[in-house]
């Protein structure tokens, strides 16, 4: 069996410096961090690959797997695999049947997302080394996937505008001042407010004056328009829906509380059905709409059952004291209580933010929506690529991969930032 | 005040107490009475607009015992035909295939989720950094993706029937499955009927539940008087002393069957089909992710003195773990791993991308040749909050068992 | 009194909430009437490009009486419930439910179009009817009835069979057969497997939701063979036949000719040469909407009137402006040597709907020729025009198309 974390040693804490001397003594720590490098690596690896005659085989024997596996993964990725499915139906794949000649509305789009992203990211974060890094991947493996079978130079100069906007948009917040103060809430309220609209702003961009329909959206295009729907259309029903099941009038209760759990009994498949065969009837016959409240109306009842949780995770003096200065409900749950509750959810709302992108793929198996594994199963039905599944749909799980890791990093970095799960 | 104040006509008010001064309208309980009369109101408005938009002209459930017109292969202990067997009889299959995925998916998951958990918190580099990966990659993509490239792989990668691996006539791997011996029903000695099997189960069950109590006075007795009562192995032995003399004096009505092939088909015993395995591999692994991050999570929220304690008291390693640190850490991650299980529940319906024919594939088959699919929606519905009832049920009893636990 | 305002503002939150409710109700409620004045402006914009006598006015008020037709519980039996030819003329866009999985049929090209034999048929219609085209998936064979029904499309043309049972039970009407097939089988070079009779025990792929499932249960318990299925979309089918998952894979014969004629290895597969079923492929159409069917009927007769009167996409410009005789005048919607010129009823869509469809796609031969003409040989095939010469084809085959007379 493995180990479990070393106990930190005396030695490893900082120790006081002793009055009255001056750079005698550093701490241990420090100490053998002035060691040449060969002997701390030595030192690093004794401890933690060969600490033991236990944990040498262990080591051996999960290096034996690693190398396997890598070795698997190089001969696939460099020797086996023919990823001109990718290649030659990056468009199919990307964008399916949008209107081509309006594509400079998904390009401004990414470079609006992109420019806001990098202002989120100025106001209430930073970008650390691994996280530039990671962008300059991923924006190089999409570059390089543009430019393969060239033609594509215009899309890949849009995107390096893009990440370009991100940077712009990042240290236009960054430098501005940390600590509590009027421009600082104005530049968070700013900021927030252009994160709000950003949605909507989006889908003006892609549909208005002729552009795009929504029966136009398609491959990735489509993932990327559903999630965030589904996510703001859950979060919006989930604030009335948890406050409404922690109430105490019975109707309001009961309501909510059987709303959540029948939501929450049936798998998303299901609910799609209902988007196909039900809503129908009840709002029209537009699919991607019915799709969107769907995939609101589920992530509404899990996102629901977080905040209750963290309203009732939060202390009962905070609902005394706030009676006591004389708040109203209304006024104590906008001003006291709410903004608590939502603090203490973020992690799993954003676990279920992750969920619901990741379950975008869904909309292919019941509604036939072509979403990006939807248009990879029509990448392979083109008959050079038969033989390319695996191919394909490993390019759709590292796409998902993609996105769904850095918005589980947003959300570490989101509760290291506000001291969750340290209280 | 009374500028603000809306311009409602001043009640008498009642006779009783302060609310003499109070018009009807600031008063609580007619508040709560409007509050909730309009919201009722209004829901009622809502349900009566969808309920009129529905198309319920032919609801009904006479539909399902009509011949269902269509098979299924991913049959187990049941033989149905679709020209003879009602849609209801194939709905039915197609349960017993989805709970058969549930429970192993949970089963496995469990299992690799907590051995991936601990070994993220190894203190061996390679180990826990493997087991990050692990977590990250099936964490993070899509299960619908996971399941139709595991079939994908598992199509592509094991050798055609032609080419079966066989090893020593005991276990053979293609891509039509695994199959591997398995016990079935045989006449034994006396030549007895096949439900003669069902007897040893009953005195096996028997045996149980008698081997359980023995273990419980033994424990009790134990926590009296200080004394080693070796419970556990007392447990066994009659246990196992039961379920031999009970099997040898019925006649032995269990035999072993070994798989054979059968031109391209596998014959006998059990046979593993590579679209249960694509479905369960899935689950185990997306699972897996999730339960291994909750168990390091619990683990991590237990106090350091544990550790601290297990380790001055000379435990090594694995009894620190097997006794300090997972029973304490169970209690803490039951909740959360009852989520999971009730996830892997409602993602078995991701059987549709990969040719198993589980509750929901069948469903919409039946649908699809029926309509009615309000009524197969809320029959899929049902069948899922039953099965999540069946599993929240068992994990309530199994918490409350940890949790009563003395320390 | 003593009631502070502060009170007075726990009404308003209620009526807010209440409010608010309601606004959410009314939402939900607009959003059909939103979404398609929405659609009717943006089908506005897109008519007034095209067709620059609508008017405004007249373009929304259809879209209103549509909607109260569709409130109105429908008959089941009885008069026309929708009016299709007006309700695609006032969208401007004809949608058209096409496969996107199957070579030949229905697949997506590189570029994200969709094309194939029956994405002709669509361009045809949408021709003829003088508005976009839109083609939305129905790939899915579990789910395509009920995306005609509920509007989501206007026709269907999806290698769907015409049988009784749809046509009576489903909200759906079928057109003229655009191509006649039959279920057949393909099973592996090798296998020694010469028709149905040596399929006892085999693992046989099928579609799941289709005729050809049925068929194949029918057809088994007939012949007293037992067979295990492996059920799902015609790709998934595809896949585990190819990789060896499956003995036997049983499908319409032209779609199995379609997906093996296109693989490179197409030579280790053997297509049985045994039909089992009748599989007339047809556009489908939304129940008691005789205009619409009509016009969809005729156009497909038109386009093989058109091959026997030998109209080409090459020449129906020139056969427009001279025509030879009155016969292809009247096809054409074109006067004869000064003549009157004949809608024969079809004012809705215009005399020359069918020479706008010759000349977007082609006739008949033409439409089959570019799509499938290589992996399907047509001659002496069912799909051949009736008036072909026979002697060269084998006994009992030949084709059986022809067009019914246009006048």
């Amino acid at each position: 069996m493995s180990e479990l974390p070393p106990i930190p040693r005396p030695e490893q804490l900082p120790l006081p410096q002793p009055p009255g001397q001056r750079r005698i003594v550093l701490p241990p720590h420090r100490e053998r961090a002035r060691r040449p490098w060969s002997v701390r690596a030595r030192e690093w690896i004794r401890r933690n690959l060969f600490p033991s005659p236990g944990g040498t085989t262990l080591t051996i024997l999960s290096a034996g797997f690693l190398g396997i596996l890598v070795a698997g993964v190089i001969w696939f990725v460099f020797f086996d695999a023919n990823w001109n499915v990718i290649t030659a139906n990056r468009w199919l794949l990307f964008a399916g049947s949008f209107p081509r000649d309006e594509a400079w509305r998904l390009w401004t789009s990414i470079a609006v997302v992109m420019f806001l992203i990098g202002l989120a990211y100025g106001t209430w974060s930073s970008l650390g080394r691994r996280d530039s890094l990671f962008i300059v991947l991923t924006g190089a493996f999409v570059i390089f996937l543009m430019a393969h079978g060239g033609a594509a130079i215009w899309s890949s100069i849009w995107f390096l505008v893009a990440i370009g906007l991100l940077y712009v948009g990042y240290y236009l917040t960054i430098w501005m001042p940390r600590e509590t103060s009027m421009r600082r809430v104005w530049q968070q309220r700013v900021v927030g407010g252009l994160l709000a609209v950003s949605l909507p702003l989006v889908l003006i961009i892609l549909m208005a004056n002729g552009g795009a329909t929504t029966r136009q959206f398609d491959g990735f295009v489509l993932n990327l328009i559903l999630a965030p729907v589904g996510i703001v259309g859950g979060l919006v029903i989930a604030i009335p829906l948890a406050l409404g099941r922690a109430s105490t009038m019975r109707t309001i209760k009961w309501t909510c509380t059987a709303y959540i759990e029948i939501v929450r009994g049936a798998p998303l498949l299901g609910w799609l059905f209902v988007a196909l065969f039900i809503l129908t009837d009840v709002i029209g016959d537009n699919l991607i709409i019915n799709t969107m409240v769907v995939l609101a109306v589920f992530t509404g009842a899990y996102m629901a059952e977080y905040i209750r949780g963290g309203l009732q995770a939060l202390p009962s003096g905070q609902y005394e004291a706030a009676q006591a200065v004389g708040l109203t409900k209304m006024q104590s749950m906008q001003l006291i209580i709410l903004p608590q509750a939502l603090r203490i959810s973020i992690p799993p709302i954003v676990g279920q933010a992750i969920a619901i992108w990741k379950d975008t793929t869904l909309v292919t198996i019941i509604l036939t929506l072509r979403e990006l594994k939807g248009n990879a199963d029509s990448a392979i039905a083109q008959s050079e690529f038969i033989p390319d599944r695996i191919e394909a749909y490993v390019f759709v799980a590292v796409v998902f991969w993609v996105v769904a890791f850095m918005m589980s990093r947003v959300s570490q970095r989101l509760e290291r930032a506000q001291g969750i799960g340290e209280r | 005040m009374s500028a603000q104040a809306p311009a409602s006509p001043p009640s008498p008010g009642g006779p009783t107490g302060s609310s003499t001064e109070v018009p009807l309208f600031y008063r609580r309980g007619f508040r709560n009475v409007l509050q909730q009369a309009i919201y009722v109101a209004a829901t009622a408005i809502v349900a009566w607009y969808v309920y009129t938009s529905l198309d319920l002209r032919e609801f009904g459930f006479g539909f399902l015992s009509d011949p269902a017109g269509f098979a299924v292969g991913s049959q187990w202990l049941i033989d149905v035909d679709g020209v003879t067997n009602s849609r209801l009889t194939m709905y039915l299959v197609g349960v017993w295939a989805s709970i058969r995925a549930v429970l192993v998916a949970i089963l496995l998951s469990t299992i690799v989720g907590v051995v991936v958990g601990v070994a993220r918190l190894s203190s061996n580099f390679l180990v826990s950094k493997m087991a990050m990966l692990f977590v990250e990659i099936f964490r993070n993509t899509p299960l619908l993706v996971q399941v139709v490239l595991w079939y994908a792989i598992l199509l592509v990668g094991a050798p055609i029937i032609q080419n079966v691996v066989n090893v020593g006539d005991f276990f053979f791997l293609s891509n039509r499955g695994i199959a591997i011996p398995w016990p079935v029903p045989s006449g034994g000695l006396w030549g007895v009927p096949d439900w003669f099997v069902g007897v040893w189960v009953i005195a096996l069950i028997v045996a149980g539940l008698f081997a359980m109590r023995v273990r419980a006075a033994r424990q009790e007795r134990e926590r009296e008087t200080g004394q080693t009562h070796y419970s556990n192995r007392w447990a066994f032995s009659i246990f196992a002393g039961a379920a031999l003399i009970s099997f040898l004096l019925l006649g032995v009505v269990v035999s072993i069957d070994r798989p054979i092939i059968d031109g391209t088909q596998y014959a006998e015993g059990m046979v593993v089909k590579p679209e249960f395995a694509a479905l369960v591999l899935g689950l185990t692994a997306y699972t897996g992710a999730f339960i291994a991050e909750i168990v390091r999570a619990s683990i991590q929220a237990l106090p350091r003195g544990q550790t601290e304690a297990a380790n001055s008291i000379g435990l090594s390693g694995y009894q620190r773990l097997s006794l300090i640190i997972l029973p304490q850490a169970l209690r803490q991650m039951i909740p959360s791993v009852t989520n999971q299980y009730l996830n892997v529940n409602k993602n078995s319906s991701l059987a549709y991308a990969v040719l198993y024919d589980d509750l929901f594939r069948v469903a919409t088959v039946v649908q699809n040749k029926a309509g009615h699919a309000l009524e197969m929606f809320f029959i899929i519905i049902v069948t899922y909050m039953l099965i999540s009832f069946a599993i929240s049920a068992v994990m309530n009893v199994l918490n409350a068992r940890v949790t009563s636990h003395r320390l | 009194m003593r009631f502070p305002t502060l009170k007075g503002r726990r009404l308003t939150s209620a009526l807010l909430f209440a409010g608010a409710a309601l606004v959410a109700g009314a939402v939900i409620g607009a959003c059909t009437s939103d979404e398609e004045d929405q659609q009717a402006q943006a089908q506005d914009q897109q008519q007034q490009q095209m067709v620059q006598q609508q008017e405004q006015p007249q373009a929304a008020q259809p879209q209103q009486q549509q909607q109260q037709q569709q409130d109105q519980p429908a008959q089941v039996t009885g008069e026309a419930r929708e009016n299709t030819v007006q309700l695609v003329k006032d969208r401007g866009t004809l949608l058209c439910g096409v496969k996107q999985t199957q070579p030949l049929f229905g697949f997506r090209e590189p570029d994200g179009s969709v094309v194939g034999f029956d994405v002709d048929f669509c361009k045809a219609i949408a021709a003829a009817m003088e508005v976009d085209l839109e083609l939305i998936d129905a790939s899915d064979a579990s789910t395509r009835f009920e995306l005609l029904a509920n509007g989501n499309i206007d026709v269907l043309i999806r290698t769907t069979t015409i049988t009784a049972s749809r046509d009576r039970e489903l909200a759906v009407d079928f057109a003229q057969t655009t191509f006649y097939t039959g279920q057949g089988f393909a099973v592996h070079a090798g296998s020694g497997i010469g028709s149905t009779a040596d399929m006892g025990g085999a693992t046989i792929c099928v579609q799941s939701g289709t005729t050809t499932e049925q068929n194949l249960a029918d057809h088994f318990t007939d012949l007293g063979l037992s067979y295990t299925p492996l059920g799902g979309s015609d790709q998934e089918t595809q896949d585990a036949f190819l990789a060896g998952r499956c003995d036997v894979w049983t499908a319409d014969q032209s779609n199995l000719a379609s997906r093996i004629g296109v693989l490179d290895n197409a030579s280790d597969f053997v297509i049985l040469g045994e039909l089992i079923s009748k599989e007339p492929l047809a556009p489908g159409v939304r129940d008691y909407d005789s205009e619409w069917k009509d016009v969809v009927n005729w156009v497909v007769h038109g386009l093989i009137a058109a091959e026997e009167m030998g109209i080409t996409q090459a020449n129906v410009a020139a056969m427009a402006s001279n025509p030879p005789n009155t016969a292809i005048a009247r096809l054409l919607g074109v006067s004869f040597e000064g003549g009157e010129v004949s809608t024969l009823g079809f004012d809705s869509v215009g005399a020359q709907f069918i020479q706008r469809a010759i000349a977007e796609v082609g006739n008949y031969g033409e439409i089959y020729a570019n799509n499938v003409g290589d992996a399907v040989p047509r001659a002496c095939s069912l799909n051949a025009l009736a008036s072909e010469d026979k002697s060269n084809c084998p006994v009992g085959t030949g084709g059986i198309l022809y067009a019914l007379p246009y006048r």
